[in-house]
């Protein structure tokens, strides 16, 4: 047998148990799938919305006049803000709950599952494809917030500058309320914002995914996902109202403790995400540790959603 | 040769529950199966007999209930059995935004392969397939033959020993499906393995080494080809210039006849058609009701 010969036979013996070159391929041909099927054409509308909101006055803005002029910028960060969040988070239940389903239905999951490709590989893989759009899609819906809301914060600059000036403040004062206003312009801050709601859409990507291993339809994978999207939004308030100080079941003892324990495991607190988001609204000072402890609360969700997810399908029979 | 065979299913059972509370469908109901490398083995067997499930379990698709599959020599349910097996499912759908250039090279790179030689071999798999015009056209606009044929291509993306075909003319018309039938013999002439299941029993006749016909579950009839559709209680004279007037007296005669030769002796053949009608054919089943009339 040549060199070669037994090189090939060699890597035909082995089978990695985990692959980032297989799951990289998965992942590759999810989001060409994902691209395939037009999903980008959403941001046409998306882009028109941003864009029109330019045009909105906040019904309490009042002109330069205003005490606080910059809530006519977190009143255009939060609507765009918003309409992000929605858009990955559906974006990112819908994608995970059609392509593993039609892949089972289709049988293409067959032919893929024939190759040597470990289970974990491929929802690994799918998940990563689904985050990258997610990414991708955000990305560009972030370019087109921090464009028009450049514009937007240098049309309120504009305005507010001369009026104070007319009103006889002193320029070192203007200057101080000037960069309070720029603070609501886009910076990294809001940034950050952004990259949270892309955690927050990763999370409930993961949870569509372990959803999608056991359900047996499309839509029960979506509409369960959507519950426990909900869920996790309300958790917080829940835990708050039911366990902590003051709590209707603040007497019920450790047993009530475990249940929120369990409960806060299975389904994650959303609120932690949206916090941050609406933190960078405020142009509140967010830390880059709070991101990171983020990623790392993101990293531990995945994580924990991926594995369940491969427990349940690498028992599945197709 | 090593002794390892290319596929051995050992006493495989496999059941399904169908409800929660009901009892198990059995699917396969200990089917054995020895395919030796650059063997031609066909399984036929009626709609809801088993032999899907059979492959699947091969593949590790489901688990055994009981029994054990394997791969030249490998455990089917583990992965690295699946470096040496192509498969194409009975109406196969892959993704319909890839081209057919983009299937394969899907295929060859979940397998490991890359660069020039992922590329040669796209080339060379289309060219074997016949696709080689079709390869930049999304798969959305491939007929159910090209479908069929681009499916075959990749299940043998990676140059594996053993490709696995699941009615591989499922729904061709019979000029795709001849073309699939020559390339099944094509494999054949390569000396790889191939474990066919087909409705067609004619193109099983024509391609396989050895058949196995699976019934209920069980495996009904298996051996070489011509073992089979060998009538034991007839035999055939095979004569040369015999007249009409020769062939009464033919037993007693044959040896003494100046001028006609005894070609061959042996026993007549049916059709694996034939055989295979007889085989499956549904038993009659005694009901109460007549088992009473019976009695009485």
């Amino acid at each position: 047998m040549s060199s070669s010969n037994k090189k090939t036979q060699r890597q035909r013996n082995k089978t990695s148990f985990i692959s980032p070159r297989r799951i990289l391929i998965i992942a590759q041909s999810t989001v060409t799938q994902l691209v395939r099927m037009k999903v980008f054409y959403f941001l046409a509308p998306i882009a028109a919305v941003f864009v029109g909101i330019q045009f909105f006055d906040a019904p309490w803005y009042a002109g330069p006049e205003a005490s606080q002029p910059q809530q006519e910028l977190q009143m255009h960060k939060n609507l765009c803000l918003g309409t992000m969040m929605l858009f990955s988070s559906l974006f990112a239940i819908v994608s995970t709950a059609l392509l593993i389903p039609r892949d089972i239905e289709d049988r293409t999951l067959y032919t893929i599952l024939c190759k040597p490709v470990p289970r974990l590989d491929y929802l690994v893989g799918k998940l990563l494809g689904v985050m990258a759009v997610v990414f991708i899609a955000l990305a560009v819906m972030d370019m087109i917030l921090v464009i028009t809301l450049h514009f937007r914060t240098g049309a309120v600059l504009a305005d507010v500058e001369p009026y104070l000036q007319k009103l006889g403040w002193p320029q070192e004062l203007v200057d101080e309320k000037l960069d309070e206003i720029s603070a609501h312009g886009p910076t990294m801050t809001l940034q950050y914002g952004v990259l949270a709601y892309f955690f927050k859409a990763s999370v409930i990507a993961a949870v569509a995914l372990l959803i999608s291993t056991f359900s047996t339809s499309t839509l029960f994978t979506i509409a369960s996902s959507v519950m426990i999207w909900m869920i996790g939004a309300a958790q917080n308030i829940a835990r708050q109202g039911l366990f902590e100080q003051g709590g209707l079941a603040e007497d019920s003892g450790p047993i009530a403790k475990i249940l929120a324990t369990l409960v806060s495991l299975l389904f994650p607190d959303f609120q932690i995400f949206d916090s941050v988001a609406e933190a960078a609204t405020r142009a509140a000072n967010i830390s880059s540790d709070q991101i990171l402890q983020l990623g790392g609360f993101t990293l531990f969700y995945l994580g924990i959603y991926t594995v369940l997810s491969w427990f349940v399908f690498s028992d599945k029979e197709f | 040769m090593s002794d390892i065979p290319a596929v051995e299913v050992s006493g495989l059972v496999k059941d399904f529950q169908i409800s929660l509370r009901g009892p198990k469908l059995r699917a396969v109901d200990n089917v054995s199966i020895r395919i030796e490398p650059g063997e031609v083995y066909g399984m036929i067997g009626p709609n809801g007999s088993g032999k899907s499930t059979t492959m699947k379990a091969l593949l590790g698709l489901v688990k055994p209930t009981a029994g054990t599959c394997s791969i030249f020599g490998k455990d089917s349910l583990k992965v690295d059995s699946r470096n040496d097996v192509g498969f194409l499912p009975e109406n196969p759908y892959f993704y319909k935004h890839l081209t057919g250039a983009e299937t394969i090279k899907f295929y060859g790179k979940l397998c490991g392969m890359r660069g020039a030689k992922l590329k040669h071999r796209i080339d060379e798999m289309l060219n074997l397939v016949g696709l080689d015009d079709a390869r930049n056209r999304t798969l959305k606009g491939y007929s159910k033959g090209m479908l069929q044929r681009i499916g075959l291509a990749q299940a043998l993306v990676q140059d594996p020993r053993l490709v696995i075909l699941d009615e591989p003319t499922a729904g061709v018309d019979p000029s795709g499906s001849r073309k699939i039938r020559d390339l099944i013999l094509e494999l054949k002439n390569r000396g790889m393995t191939v474990f066919l299941c087909s409705h067609l029993l004619e193109q099983v006749q024509e391609v396989c080494d050895r058949v196995g016909i699976i019934n209920h579950g069980k495996m009904v009839r298996q051996g070489k080809l011509d073992d089979l559709i060998a009538l034991e209680d007839r035999t055939e004279i095979v004569l040369e210039n015999a007249s009409p007037e020769l062939l009464d007296q033919i037993r007693t005669l044959v040896d003494i006849t100046y001028g006609v030769d005894m070609v061959s002796e042996g026993n007549p053949r049916t059709t694996l058609e034939n055989l295979f009608l007889k085989e499956t054919k549904p038993r009659r089943t005694v009901t109460k009701k007549r088992r009473k009339r019976t009695n009485s």
